[in-house]
């Protein structure tokens, strides 16, 4: 499933594509939103490990502006709601990534990306 | 102050229950006991009796140890029933409480044998200086006191059922406290019961022993990076953890057919030999509107091991896990091959032996101890653990287990 936490992990790795190969594009998206449960110790365990700048510019390419484009300092329930609905109930269904370097197509297809690099790509 | 309780083990994979049983702890903030240097606990061993901070501490692990078939109050122990009986006068102020108003059992059984219906009965009477006024009740009582006798293992010797009955090594008393009901998620994760699974799905217990290593709970995010038709997804997720996986082969989580079996290993991108010539263009989409499938060539498993531990140093939150599978050859294994694959600031807390002869598999649990960021790692197409291994001069056993495993694990093949 690509949720934004998974795209907030994964970089291009085609052969030589070693710089800018984070984040990842959308393009030509279908989304889906289906609920989860709310675990604001989760969130904030995780916010360490986050690219913050790449989550905030990945939700408004999905259409979702409710993040602030800093991390507040204080972290309160109305900020830990926002960022659990983009970080886990948004799910890109179709469509694909694009590196914004290599400009390599991850096809999207049911919600499972497609991360394998042919032949020639591979470093 | 801590009190002893008797834990009853589930009689299979004796190499684990040790392992879980830390695990759990440390998911629940417990702490427990041991009676001796952790080396020295008797594996073969059914009970054990252990210090704990409370009956709470003793539920929660009953209720999460897939290992745990019960656990007691300790009473008392011996190699006679007057030693027994003799004890367990002295903890009289342990189950005072439970003459009066109380109604009651008593289990009897043994380990490795099956006592007789009438000397069960003489048992239970001996006990009656307790002097019991509640009622007895074979449904639902208030409280159940549990006898259990060890009998030594006669290894497959066929002998009558109650045969040397009485000449057991140890008996053990003491009061239930929580019976352990993680076992019955065996049967609910039976792979036979799933409507979607591929041929490299884990025997349910394996995998939810898997999962009590990762410490997977609500707020734990758990990667697999080999997810396959993602039997630890399903168990991690039970226990409330977020899953997400990665597959070198998509037609299996996309539910299309598995195309191999169990033994299939590790692959990684790549022909085994390379063609001659490089093939430069990119490869046209299939008109049958296939994704493209790019070869694959095998992961030779000492590199592969080194590699994950590398990536998962990167990805692991300080005290993170990594938790995987190594198959090893039997008569080749020794301890310092897993330490071939570590690196700073990964260490090894667990190493569980599911013996199948000649060859077995380890449950190995490495955990991140520096709280260090690292930079992601960079996989050499030949395999990263080159230099790793030239480093200390030490070759694993598991190198080339793939085939090792196909040639039968002789000896002296060229
Ligand atoms: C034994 S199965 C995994 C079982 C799975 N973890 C589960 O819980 O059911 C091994 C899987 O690893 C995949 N695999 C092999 N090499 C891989 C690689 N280099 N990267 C990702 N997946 C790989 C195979 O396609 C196969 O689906
Ligand atoms: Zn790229």
């Amino acid at each position: 499933m690509v949720r934004l936490i998974t795209h907030n992990l994964l970089a291009c790795h085609a052969k030589g594509c070693t710089s800018n190969n984070f984040p990842l594009q959308f393009k030509d998206v279908a989304i889906e939103i289906r609920e989860a449960e709310f675990n604001p110790d989760f969130l904030r365990g995780f916010l360490a490990r986050l690219e913050w700048g790449a989550l905030v510019d990945a939700a408004r390419q999905l259409g979702d502006t409710s993040l602030p484009p800093e991390v507040p300092d204080m972290l309160d329930d109305d900020f830990l709601k926002s960022l659990h609905h983009v970080l886990l109930e948004i799910h890109v269904e179709e469509g694909a990534m694009i590196c914004p370097n290599c400009q390599h197509v991850y096809a999207i297809s049911n919600g499972i990306p497609n991360m394998l690099l042919a032949e020639h790509e591979i470093g | 102050m801590t009190q002893r309780y008797l834990f009853v083990f589930a009689q299979v994979h004796e190499e684990f229950r040790i392992p879980e049983l830390l695990s759990i702890a440390e998911l629940n903030g417990i702490e427990i006991t041991f009676p001796c240097p952790l080396g020295e606990l008797d594996l073969a061993r059914p009970f054990m009796v252990l210090g704990l901070e409370n009956d709470e501490a003793a539920r929660l692990l009953a209720r999460r140890c897939i290992l745990i078939k019960s656990i007691c109050e300790f009473y008392a122990r011996g190699r006679t029933y007057a030693e027994v009986h003799e004890e367990n006068r002295k903890n009289a102020s342990k189950w005072e409480q439970y003459i009066e108003n109380t109604t009651f059992k008593f289990d009897v059984s043994a380990y490795n044998h099956s006592i007789p219906q009438r000397r069960q009965r003489d048992i239970v009477e001996s006990f009656s200086y307790m002097a019991l006024l509640g009622k007895i009740e074979m449904k639902d009582p208030q409280v159940t006191f549990v006898c259990l006798e060890e009998y030594i293992d006669k290894h497959g010797t066929t002998r009558h059922k109650h045969e040397g009955d009485g000449k057991c090594r140890e008996i053990f008393f003491g009061r239930l406290i929580e019976e352990g009901s993680a076992r019955s998620l065996v049967k609910k994760f039976d792979v036979k019961k799933r409507s979607y699974y591929g041929n490299t799905s884990m025997e349910a217990e394996i995998s939810l022993l898997m999962a009590n290593q990762t410490l997977a709970s609500p707020g734990k995010l758990i990667y697999d990076p080999f997810i396959g038709t993602g039997s630890m997804a399903y168990t991690t997720a039970h226990f409330g953890a977020w899953v997400f996986g990665s597959d070198i082969d998509g037609r299996q989580m996309r539910g299309k057919d598995p195309p191999y079996g169990v033994r299939a290993g590790a692959k990684r991108l790549g022909r085994k030999k390379p063609l001659s010539v490089p093939a430069s263009r990119p490869v046209q989409p299939r008109p049958d509107d296939q994704p493209y499938v790019p070869p694959t060539k095998p992961y030779e498993l000492s590199a592969l091991a080194t590699d994950l531990v590398v990536l998962a140093r990167y990805m692991l939150k300080p005290g993170g896990r990594l938790v995987f599978f190594l198959p090893t050859v039997t008569e080749e294994y020794e301890e310092v091959d897993i330490h071939t694959m570590l690196c700073e600031g990964m260490e090894v807390v667990a190493n569980s032996l599911q013996n199948f002869g000649s060859w077995g598999r380890r449950l190995i649990t490495i955990k991140k101890t520096t709280t260090s960021r690292f930079p992601a790692p960079v996989f050499e197409p030949q395999g990263g653990s080159e230099e790793n291994n030239a480093e200390n001069g030490h070759v694993p056993a598991h190198k080339d287990f793939r085939t090792k495993y196909f040639q039968g694990f002789k000896k002296d093949v060229t």
